[in-house]
């Protein structure tokens, strides 16, 4: 994978902060040192996700543009929650993106094949609404779940049990994954 | 779709392998890192529902 090749990411030093930095009192000058060390951070990302997107030629991430932008960083975490690992796709973070998927995959898979219980909307009780919302989170593939678990949910049995788990843990993944993918998209570290 | 059946084990087993590989791999950025931290993280999702299952034995029956 690409992303193994990259070694520590460069550091991008602040080009201001040390000539501001002298003229201000004490505890101004340091929060405004930190201020721009972590402005220093927030700019770094486009290098770390050029760690992770060093297929690209450039270095940056591919929906590009040279300064992340919030409203392509939603569009990418709405990508990746629709499709586990697209949002990761769209910055050509390949192993990320691959392992989002996979997994994700693997654990709906299992989930709907032991037959988990796939929540539906509307449910009567806040269980219901919170399984319903961690199921959703696997986006796409929680009505590829639905469609696959033709013969119904049966909790039973431990399996049963066991996959309504699975399910709910894909969502909360993927979910995770897409908020991973709009951290890395806005340029913070991710 | 054939129904799947797993033991318990197999079950925590599979579950506790899977999102190992995914946090090693969302987690770290080298490939070691991601190789320990993946087998670390098995290991005591393992060894936690191991001891948090004998802790239960006693109130089973």
């Amino acid at each position: 994978m690409p992303e193994e090749e990259i070694g520590p990411a460069p550091v991008t030093e602040p080009a201001a902060a040390p000539a501001e930095a002298g003229v201000l009192p004490g505890p101004i000058a340091a929060d405004t040192q930190a201020g721009a060390h972590e402005a220093s951070h927030a700019t770094l990302p486009a290098e770390r996700e050029a760690g992770d997107a060093s297929s690209s030629p450039g270095g940056s991430p591919s929906l590009a543009g040279d300064s992340p932008s919030s409203v392509r960083a939603v569009a990418v975490a709405l990508a990746g929650w629709i499709v586990p690992g697209l949002g990761h796709a769209l910055l050509k973070m390949w192993g990320r993106a691959w392992a989002i998927f996979l997994t994700v995959g693997f654990l709906v898979y299992l989930g709907a094949g032991m037959r988990g219980n796939i929540f539906a909307a509307g449910g009567e009780d806040a269980f219901s609404r919170l399984g319903y919302l961690a199921d959703l989170g696997a986006g796409s593939f929680y009505y590829a779940a639905r469609m696959e678990e033709t013969t119904g949910a049966d909790v039973s049995h431990a399996d049963g049990d066991y996959g309504t788990r699975f399910l709910a843990t894909a969502g909360v993944l993927n979910l995770l994954a897409a908020l991973h993918s709009y951290e890395a998209a806005r340029g913070r570290k991710a | 779709m054939v129904p799947l059946h797993f033991t318990h084990f197999q079950a925590l087993f599979l579950f506790a392998l899977v999102i190992s590989l995914a946090f090693g791999t969302l987690g770290r950025r080298k490939p070691i890192e991601r190789v320990k931290y993946a087998a670390w993280s098995l290991l005591m999702f393992l060894l936690v529902a191991i001891a948090l299952g004998w802790l239960m034995y006693p109130f089973s029956r």
